[in-house]
């Protein structure tokens, strides 16, 4: 558990840079929107799921109400969900108390580095540690983002908000096996990027998720008849 | 915006995410009864990512795509995620800063 732990701590420590440096821009941005830093904490704390609270603290300086700020972030959440029925099999035979807890801690990066490494020898600590070292660089970067935001001005300048992207596409890269992803990954862009212009709103993650998850099923059929 | 609502929201926010972590992994083994789930589940990794992050980086426009592909192709040669992701950023710097065309 230990070991496992310590490894899923030191594989996400790469990734945490870029956490860090998406930490630090929504730091900049709750001080230039009058967010205080107890609120940005509690935010970090029980939140603790990045893109969400970038959509608060951008909606709180507009005249939204306070439900339709909280549907947006929330939704933006859902996909939460479905990272959870994936990690069926890696909490099988836990305790709910285990469940309980370390699901607390999954964000976008541990998972991925987690599903990235789920053919190699790793249980939930593996996750937890992950999610402990985004967690650690999460509440240094947005702090240092909140007390130096005047030194940094405009992070946007310097591209790193893009940080937040290129991980990810490196981790996809990683996720490529075969040529059936091609067809998988490429419907499931065109749905994305369809919904989203159609819809304008982050429920399209959700349904584009399920919606290419679904048409990857007719390839994986097709290979089966094949056979 | 008072902080007592900005409390409220952090609050609810917060609920209704720890509510959705948990309730994936709680379903998730009714889910699968259902014939063929197994199989969109092992694929929901992958496309989850594509759709959140292909439309943004489409907006980003010629340079967004001109940088992901460069962080693939890195990626594919070095397996270096942190190599791949500064490379990424680096050239969204030199556009940015009109460095690069």
């Amino acid at each position: 558990m230990k070991n496992n732990m310590k490894n899923g701590f030191l594989s996400n420590l790469p990734i945490s840079l870029s956490v860090f440096s998406y930490g630090a821009i929504l730091g900049i941005t709750c001080n230039t929107k009058s967010i205080d830093y107890l609120e940005l904490m509690l935010m970090n704390i029980f939140i603790f799921a990045g893109s969400s609270q970038f959509v608060i603290a951008d909606m709180i300086s507009s005249s939204f109400g306070i439900a339709t700020i909280i549907g947006t972030a929330v939704l933006i959440n859902l996909r939460y969900f479905l990272i959870g029925t994936t990690l069926n099999t890696l909490f099988f035979n836990r305790t709910l108390k285990e469940k309980l807890l370390i699901m607390h801690f999954v964000t976008d990066e541990s998972w991925a580095i987690t599903m990235k490494n789920r053919e190699k020898d790793i249980d939930v600590y593996f996750l937890l540690g992950g999610g402990l070292c985004i967690f650690s660089s999460w509440l240094l970067g947005t702090s240092i983002g909140y007390f130096s935001g005047q030194f940094i001005l405009d992070p946007q300048k310097y591209g790193l908000d893009f940080a937040f992207y290129a991980v990810f596409i490196a981790i996809l890269t990683t996720m490529y096996k075969s040529k059936n992803d091609f067809y998988t990954f490429l419907i499931t862009a065109i749905i994305a990027i369809s919904l989203d212009y159609l819809l304008n709103n982050p429920v399209y993650i959700l349904i584009s998720a399920v919606l290419g998850s679904l048409l990857s099923l007719l390839f994986v059929k097709k290979k089966e008849s094949n056979e | 915006m008072s902080s007592q609502n900005i409390i409220i929201i952090i609050l609810f926010v917060a609920l209704g995410t720890y509510f959705l972590r948990i309730s994936g992994l709680l379903l998730s083994n009714r889910l699968k009864k259902y014939k063929y789930v197994d199989s969109i589940l092992e694929s929901i990794p992958s496309t989850l990512l594509i759709a959140l992050i292909v439309p943004p980086v489409v907006k980003e426009g010629v340079v967004g795509i001109l940088a992901s592909l460069v962080v693939i192709m890195v990626m594919m040669k070095t397996k270096n995620i942190f190599l791949s992701m500064s490379i990424g950023v680096f050239i969204i710097y030199l556009s940015k800063n009109s460095l690069l065309f």
